[in-house]
Order: structure tokens, then C-alpha cells, then sequence
């Protein structure tokens, strides 16, 4: 599992404002898997992304998922991940040692949802006249 | 205090359990997420951003009653996405009465008018409706005209129908401190139980706000709302964690984030309600293996820097309250003396504007203008 980062010795008492983490756009990404790292840091990069992920098995299958746990041991082989196949209820596992190819192919679903964003569409709408402003959650179908 | 007697017998008596069978981590609160849909698409939201694949999941009501019996708390928190469009939520409320649990079942009310005939008033259940401020800043905050005036008619619906109500209020970088006092007001005069607030949250996965709230201007926001208070006032929350958030001298807490455990359809959630650093298949896998060092303050890691979110620091004030004597007596100073009079918190509501200077949150909707591209970010 990864270990948290310590930062610099600061007193978190006497922070006054906290700057959000920078975006990383990762939609349509095929990490280069030329080492056991691209791998682990690939992988560590899915479990982060908040979209589906095209996995390709050294077996040849290929599963469009949803990675939302890994587990990094001493070895790819004792290192795995969780996740949730688009076409399947269950909670299914693969090692690390399995997975031949990663693929950023599903949409990444917090792009462009901040703050701002919902500001400057709302300003927007309310100069053209619109009246129910509101953002909608997209549909699942 | 808010909180009605069954229910703080009910959590002293547990903690005092605890304590003296010498358990040292044990969980408070179950953060139950039967599912991450949401029928609101609230900008800056950790919660909802997934396929849709993963948003047609929710629980069963089955594996929420596993999930409660498992790690034994005594009171249970349903958020989510929005726990009213689970077709079974009704089922597992129901479920949890009966094992005598305490819930709060958190909901943007935009449905609870509509299904509130559903529910049966219980002491067990309290409505947690989320609302953000008065009617302008709600509907910024959950990017809906038209929420505010829902929220509230479900809110007064279930306070006429003898229901448990609390209005569950998250604050920002921006906020003016005398826009939530009247908020206060305005909420107390429909009759809820007592107030919820905390301050906001920058989600590690979720689509970033470009700033969030310090600690010190956490505390300092926190001292000019909650000092001076009006007698009307009530808080659904511990007077020892309101104290925290204003900054008073020895309620320099630490968090627990063990204390409030969350629970959802990928597993037990490491190590907390907010951080998502992955998940164990059952809850003493959660306890035994999750590295509780590496987190809080203390820890040094950058992503709890921010923190005083009550998740993570009610329960270290509720451990306190009910854990020891000295946190015991400061419970009831707190309830005999909750006027707290400060004169610097007097001025610092009359010159709130230093609140948001930077980023204005709390904007009047008539003067936002269109904004020049911005850099996207994520937390």
C-alpha cells in the first residue's frame, strides 16, 4: 500500500488558505509499461482516475474497469488490483504480474467539475435570460 | 444541546464500555454509502464522480446490516450519493430502527417531501438535510435554483410529521459569518433539533476547488459564528467539537480517523470518510491494516493539513466528553455556558470581508460575471 508523503514542517495550525492539486489530464493516456515502476506507477495513476480504464491481460483478455483498490507488495506478482468490469456485478482481483497493457479509455468523470467552472456557466445562462439554472447529473444509460 | 438524552446515554455508555475493556481504536459512527448516485451534481463533490456502471451500484440492505453488526457502533450515518433514490432505502432504515441504532440519513431533500409518508418518526432516525446557507448561497453551493426552496418544504414537512431534523451545513473559503448567523436563525425557526456544520473538505479524487480553508482561517471563521450565540440556537453536534473548530485553548484535538468508518460498495474505505487510499474486505481488516500513522496532523501528510472536518474530530471530542472526567465537566460547562461572549469575534463579524478576500464563494448571484479560463485543478 502506498505510504503518504510527509511534508515539509509546517504548522498546520497557521495555514490560512490550501491550494488545490494540480490537474492531471489523463483521459486517452497508454502508459508505456517498460519496467516493473511504469507498471506500479501506471497502475497507481488508474486507481486515482475517476473513469474506466481498459485493462489487457498477459492471457490475452481484455476487461474495461473500474480500478478502485491495489495493494503493492514486494513483487508484481504479490501486488494486486480491485476493480469492478463494466459488464459485471462482482468485485474481481488481478495481480499486478497479469496485466499486460493499461489504457485510460473511459471518460474521466471529474474533469472540468470545479467551482469555476459551475460560476462561469452560470453567468453564462443567467446573461441569456435562462431561468432554473442548474447543473444535472449525466445519465446512466 | 441538541441531542436528546436516550441518545447520549446510549454513546457515553458505549465509549465507556470500551474504554474499560481496554480497546483503544473502536469506531463511533458507521458512514453507510448505499450507493454514490446523486439526483444533484454539485460542483467540487468527491462523491459522485464515477461510470455510470458504478453509479447502478448500491448495497443491499442485507449487506448494510452486515456492515453495522460488524463494527458494532451505535449510531449509523447513511450519505452517498443521495440515500432516497436507493429503491430499497426505506427497507434499511426500517432494519436499522429495529437493531436500535441511531441514523442520520443524509439527504439533499429535493425527494424527502414526495417520500416522507414512507418513514415512520422514530427516536432512532433523524433526517440530516443537507443545506448550505440561505436560500442564494444554498442553491450556489449545490448548483440548483430551486434547491433551497425543496430542502426546506421537505424539512418542514418532516417536522410536522414529528420527525427528527437536522440541517447539515458545510462551509467554505468565502463564507460570511453573519450570512450563516442569520442562517441560524432561519433554520431554527422551522422547528429542526439542532444545527450540523463543518468546514469544507478538499476531496483527494474530486474535481478540485481551487482553494479551501486553512486551519487558521477555519478558526477564525469559526469563532465569529459560533461565539455570541443566540439561546435559540441549537447544535445536533459535541459542544467539545464546536469548541475545536472556534479554536479554544485545550481542544487542540488530533483526529480519529477510525471513528467514523466508511463503508460502500468497493469495501471498507481506508483509512477515512474523506481520503480514499484504497479498501479492505472486511472491518478488522480495516483496523488491523491500515497504517493510522500515516495520517491526521501529526502525521505531516499534506492531505490531512486542511482537516477539521468532524468525521475525523468529533469522535476525538466525543472520546473525550464521555472518555474522561476533565472532558466530562467541559461538556457541561459547555451546555450550562454556550453563550461564549467574545468581543474579537464581534469584530471579526463586522469585518467579515476578510473572510473573502481571495475567492468568493458566497457570491451574490446577480454580480458573478463571466470568468476569464481557468487553469483546471484536482485535489
Amino acid at each position: 500500500m502506498s505510504q503518504p508523503t510527509q511534508h515539509a514542517l509546517v504548522n498546520v495550525d497557521e495555514i490560512e488558505v490550501v491550494d488545490g492539486r494540480t490537474y492531471e489530464n489523463l483521459e486517452g493516456w497508454i502508459p508505456e509499461l517498460a519496467s516493473d515502476e511504469d507498471l506500479k506507477a501506471a497502475l497507481e495513476k488508474a486507481f486515482d482516475y475517476r473513469g474506466d480504464i481498459s485493462l489487457t491481460f498477459k492471457s490475452g483478455e481484455k476487461v474495461e474497469a473500474y480500478i478502485f483498490n491495489r495493494s503493492t507488495g514486494s513483487s508484481l506478482a504479490n501486488s494486486y488490483i480491485q476493480y469492478f468490469a463494466s459488464n459485471a456485478p462482482d468485485k474481481r482481483k488481478a495481480s499486478y504480474a497479469d496485466i499486460a497493457r493499461i489504457e485510460f479509455t473511459g471518460k474521466d468523470r471529474a474533469a472540468g467539475k470545479h467551482w469555476e467552472a459551475w460560476l462561469k456557466k452560470y453567468a453564462e445562462k443567467k446573461a441569456a435570460g435562462e431561468t432554473n439554472i442548474g447543473l444535472h447529473p449525466e445519465a446512466l444509460d | 444541546m441538541a441531542v436528546p438524552i436516550s441518545q447520549m446515554w446510549t454513546v457515553a455508555t458505549y465509549v465507556l464500555k470500551k474504554k474499560l475493556s481496554g480497546q483503544k481504536k473502536y469506531p463511533l459512527v458507521l458512514m453507510l454509502e448505499p450507493l454514490f448516485r446523486c439526483n444533484l451534481a454539485c460542483a467540487g463533490c468527491g462523491k459522485v464522480q464515477y461510470p455510470p456502471h458504478i453509479l447502478k451500484k448500491q448495497l443491499s440492505p442485507e449487506e448494510c446490516f452486515a456492515a453495522v453488526e460488524e463494527c458494532g457502533v451505535p449510531m449509523v450515518s447513511l450519505p452517498g450519493g443521495e440515500p432516497l433514490l436507493h429503491p430499497q432505502i426505506v427497507e434499511i432504515v426500517n432494519g436499522l430502527i429495529a437493531r436500535k441504532k441511531y441514523i442520520y440519513l443524509c439527504t439533499n431533500a429535493l425527494e424527502l417531501k414526495k417520500r416522507i409518508h414512507e418513514f415512520t418518526p422514530s427516536k432512532y432516525l433523524t433526517f440530516s438535510v443537507h443545506l448550505d446557507g440561505q436560500r442564494e448561497h444554498h442553491d450556489m453551493s449545490v448548483c440548483r435554483e430551486g434547491g433551497y426552496d425543496l430542502a426546506v418544504e421537505g424539512i418542514k414537512e418532516a417536522v410536522k410529521r414529528g420527525f427528527r431534523v437536522t440541517p447539515n451545513s458545510t462551509f467554505f473559503d468565502g463564507t460570511d459569518p453573519n450570512m450563516v448567523r442569520a442562517y441560524f436563525d432561519e433554520v431554527m425557526a422551522m422547528g429542526v433539533e439542532g444545527i450540523v456544520l463543518s468546514p469544507g473538505y478538499s476531496y483527494d479524487k474530486a474535481p478540485d476547488q481551487q482553494h479551501f480553508l486553512g486551519r487558521a482561517k477555519s478558526r477564525r471563521l469559526f469563532r465569529a459564528i459560533l461565539s455570541n450565540r443566540k439561546k435559540s440556537w441549537k447544535f445536533n453536534m459535541s459542544p467539545l467539537f464546536l469548541e475545536f473548530l472556534m479554536g479554544k485553548a485545550d481542544r487542540n484535538y488530533e483526529c480519529t480517523p477510525w471513528g467514523s468508518p466508511a463503508y460502500n460498495i468497493f469495501g471498507w474505505q481506508k483509512p477515512c470518510y474523506l481520503l480514499q487510499d484504497g479498501y479492505a474486505d472486511s472491518f478488522k481488516e480495516l483496523m488491523e491494516t491500515t497504517n493510522w500513522e500515516g495520517y491526521g496532523t501529526a502525521s505531516g501528510n499534506p492531505q490531512c493539513a486542511n482537516c477539521m472536518v468532524s468525521c475525523g474530530y468529533e469522535p476525538t471530542a466525543v472520546n473525550h466528553g464521555f472518555g474522561s472526567l476533565s472532558g466530562f465537566f467541559a461538556m457541561a460547562k459547555a451546555a450550562l455556558f454556550s453563550s461564549y461572549k467574545d468581543k474579537g469575534a464581534l469584530d471579526l463579524l463586522n469585518n467579515h470581508t476578510t473572510f473573502a478576500a481571495q475567492h468568493d464563494h458566497f457570491v451574490k448571484i446577480d454580480s458573478i460575471a463571466a470568468a476569464p479560463k481557468l487553469e483546471e485543478t484536482r485535489a
